[in-house]
């Protein structure tokens, strides 16, 4: 249930820093459902190669 | 034997560190008995020529308070960093990135845009921003270049203790003097400061860490003996460093989390998300709505000292490449 409140804080705050929504992603899996879990993984890794790399400065020029 | 050689120097800072360093009252005489002052700009009037005709490590300890976010601010990093041969980042700016940091979530152009244009009581229809170099017929004026990005001084230069607070409090600076005097100082990298937290320090009465609403601290009178965060104030003490002396707290006012993060902690912003997110008593999806809507600004209240000095640094610059 704490997951469930702090990826919306953590997502606001994100926001706030400019970040892509898209970078973050929460998803309920059971431990029963091992092909849905690996589709989710997948989908998030295509996902976040289309976004491309996030610079660590956030691609600002000094310093 | 000469008396070692110390400089105090201000970046982006509002002065509160240098003010801390006159608030060790009758000590300051001690330290001027003890030392000889060969830069500091608030006080005195030695010139930058000064330093730069001394040999490299002339300086024995450099107490740098502000963070670095235009060229002059870097250059005298630099320049006073190869002069000393202790460098110590004075306050939460110079550790962090402090207050000035939070412009890490604009830019330039965002700032010059509002503070020369957009300000109420601008003037400014030609639009006319400060420039690096101006020619005049006296010749040409200079003025030093304002960064996109707030950095923390160890960002720009290495850096041998930290001194945070904000501003730093006084017996944590003669404790520093002490520590130099005596020859004790840690081993290079401490943070002159406790290892804990200032939830561990702090004697309120704490029962149960469950909240339905946050308050923010205009809106009600705390009780003065409660944990601050029980009675739904967003309180910063459980992912800052202790060593403060509980000013805030002890003033019934929440801690604004200048000291840092703790021994441990990479992220302070990202724990008080954490830590803030699990004792609010929110089971539904409109609840959730309701602990967003009232923590109005989460960045700036958990990176409210620590945006350059955190994971991210800064809002992001580079322009989205397009939704996916």
């Amino acid at each position: 249930m704490k997951t469930a409140r702090r990826i919306p804080l953590l997502k606001k705050t994100l926001s706030q820093l400019g970040i892509e929504e898209e970078r973050v992603r929460l998803a309920w899996v059971s431990a029963s459902e091992g092909d849905r879990f690996a589709s989710i993984v997948k989908d998030m890794t295509e996902q976040i190669k289309r976004l491309g790399p996030f610079s660590h400065n956030g691609g600002g020029d000094n310093v | 034997m000469s008396k070692p050689k110390v400089a105090l120097y201000w970046a982006a800072a509002c002065g509160g560190c240098d003010v801390a360093v006159l608030d060790t009252n009758e000590k300051i005489l001690d330290i001027a008995n003890l030392v000889d002052i060969v830069l500091w700009p608030i006080a005195l009037d030695f010139k930058y020529h000064h330093i730069e005709a001394m040999e490299d490590g002339a300086i024995d300890l450099c107490l740098f308070n502000g963070a670095i976010r235009n060229s002059e601010q870097e250059k005298i990093a630099k320049l006073l960093r190869a002069k000393s041969k202790v460098m110590v980042a004075f306050g939460s700016c110079a550790c962090f990135g402090g207050i000035p940091a939070l412009g890490n979530l604009t830019n330039r152009a965002e700032i010059f845009e509002r503070v020369y244009v957009e300000a109420q009581s601008d003037d400014n229809p030609n639009k006319t921003y400060p420039q690096t170099s101006t020619k005049v017929s006296e010749g040409e004026l200079e003025l030093p270049e304002l960064y996109d990005t707030v950095s923390t001084l160890a960002q720009v230069v290495d850096v041998e203790y930290f001194l945070p607070g904000c501003p730093p409090p006084v017996d944590l600076i003669l404790k520093l003097v002490d520590l130099y005097a005596t020859g004790k100082l840690p081993p290079p990298g401490a943070v002159v400061a406790s290892e804990k937290t200032c939830c561990d320090e702090c004697d309120r009465v704490k029962e149960e860490k469950k909240i339905t609403k946050i308050w923010r601290p205009h809106e009600i009178i705390p009780d003065p003996k409660k944990c601050l965060l029980e009675q739904g104030i967003i309180c910063c003490g459980p992912a800052t460093r202790a060593g403060c002396g509980m000013r805030c707290v002890k003033a019934n006012m929440p801690c604004r989390g200048c000291f840092g993060p703790p021994a441990g902690v990479t992220d302070q912003g990202a724990k008080l998300v954490s830590a803030i997110a699990s004792i609010y008593q929110a089971d539904s999806e409109a609840e959730i709505a309701k602990m967003l809507e009232e923590i109005v600004d989460p960045a700036g209240t958990f990176y409210r000292f620590g945006l350059a000095d955190s994971m991210l640094k800064r809002k992001r610059m580079q322009t989205t490449q397009g939704r996916v």
